[in-house]
């Protein structure tokens, strides 16, 4: 009788030990509940119901990618340098802001063929992406070795990092980090437009300008996502009113408000700014990125 | 010896049948998103999002808002496996709550049984994904729907 409780004893141990629980073995395996409350009960797996509404934003190789075939050219000197990385272990808010500046720089050097600093940047990123519970998506697959092996290759290289993209994408959501990315993104997205403004300012490219405004109208989603959640990083709130400051500076040029109100498509191609109608808002994304990268 | 196995194996069958009743399905987002992953083609990987879906007395409705580039290609893959009953995509270019909002997709046209979808857009600045959750009367339900998007 005593072996026969034994071994049920161990069998139901074991069941639930892989059912249930360790999350580090089933990292990629969410069992469902039927119930959508937030609390942990007795004996039951609950999980948090998504929010009724949810915002995806682009990955920062997309926006790179756009940038350059608006013909931004590259200039390493204004990318935020890799020495300063180890200024951002200091919060959440911090090292997250900067995993997205450097994914920034590094899509930057990937798709203007620069691969030594590439691998800089991907250094940078595995050493930032640790520090915030990414280190399986860098690890994994022998990532550094891969690169190197490939590394005068632009299309391997850009499929090596959107694999990278996709774990981490996978990583956030089973660690429920959802703020993170949208923190992250904000990063990218700051450090891309101060990047393409950069080379506006000496090209005077009417192409760079359209892409720079592109970038722009991601404001309207970007508030979405940092209102609902804000309350997570002690920092959101002030990030959040930044990025409400940029789009009102934005939407305040003449020929943008006048295209807003009248309910016209925004045709950046076709629409008529002055020299100075994007200064309020380059110098407000300029502020920011400052005080990010610092 | 062979009478506590046999007890041992009930138990499990006992307790594997009580714990996911109901239509419940497991969400395996990693093999979920590399079957999405597979059938971007051409398309760079851009982004994607798993929804726990989870069916109600009443019909309920998910939204993702997504922003695009004007001038870029887009391809969205769903995967909807981990589906226990069907839901119906739709993608708007508008939001929910507005009025003149424009129907360019609905996985209603090709069947709401298929469990991939495919659907390719270009020249949109922004698109709203609607999963349309149907109730359901004969107990709780739950599963996962995956997004995936990329570019070219």
């Amino acid at each position: 009788m005593k072996t026969t409780l034994s071994l049920i004893s161990i069998t139901l141990f074991s069941f639930c030990a892989t059912r249930c629980g360790n999350n580090k073995q089933e990292e990629n395996t969410t069992p469902i509940e039927v119930t959508d409350t937030i609390h942990q009960q007795k004996d039951t797996v609950v999980i948090e119901e998504d929010d009724e509404t949810s915002y995806k934003l682009p990955s920062a190789l997309q926006i790179a990618y756009v940038s350059k075939k608006s013909g931004a050219p590259f200039n390493e000197s204004i990318l935020n340098k890799t020495e300063n990385l180890s200024r951002y272990n200091t919060s959440n808010y911090k090292r997250a802001v900067n995993f997205g500046v450097y994914s920034s720089d590094l899509a930057n050097c990937l798709f203007n063929k620069k691969y030594q600093e590439s691998k800089r940047y991907l250094k940078a990123l595995t050493e930032t992406g640790a520090t915030l519970g990414l280190k399986q998506a860098f690890e994994s697959d022998k990532l550094a070795e891969r690169f190197d092996k490939n590394i005068s290759n632009e299309d391997t290289l850009v499929q090596i990092v959107s694999n990278v993209q996709l774990k981490t994408d996978n990583l956030f959501e089973q660690n429920k980090q959802k703020h993170i990315t949208v923190i992250a993104f904000t990063g990218a997205w700051i450090e891309s437009i101060y990047i393409a403004n950069q080379a506006y300012e000496l090209q005077k490219n009417k192409k760079i300008h359209s892409s720079i405004c592109e970038q722009l109208t991601f404001t309207k989603t970007l508030i979405k996502a940092l209102e609902a959640t804000k309350l997570k990083e002690p920092e959101m709130p002030e990030l959040l009113n930044a990025i409400s400051e940029i789009n009102n500076a934005f939407n305040n040029i003449p020929s943008v408000k006048s295209a807003t109100e009248n309910d016209r498509e925004l045709n950046f191609d076709k629409m008529k700014f002055t020299d100075t109608d994007m200064i309020p808002t380059m110098e407000l994304v300029k502020t920011l990125r400052t005080k990010m990268i610092n | 010896m062979k009478k506590y196995i046999n007890l041992t194996c009930a138990l499990i069958v006992f307790i594997s049948t009580t714990s996911f009743q109901n239509g419940d399905i497991l969400c395996d987002s990693k093999t979920l998103k590399e079957k999405a992953k597979s059938a971007l083609g051409p398309y760079k990987y851009d982004s994607s999002e798993l929804t726990r879906i989870i069916y109600k007395k009443t019909e309920t409705v998910k939204e993702i808002e997504i922003p695009l580039f004007i001038g870029e290609k887009y391809r969205f893959i769903f995967n909807l496996e981990a589906i226990p009953k069907n839901i119906e995509v739709q993608i708007y270019n508008k939001d929910k709550d507005s009025k003149n909002r424009k129907l360019l997709f609905s996985s209603k046209d090709g069947g709401l049984d298929r469990k991939e979808l495919q659907w390719e857009v270009s020249k949109v600045r922004q698109v709203y994904i609607n999963y349309i959750i149907p109730p359901t009367e004969d107990g709780s339900y739950s599963g996962c729907a995956v997004f995936m998007i990329g570019y070219k």
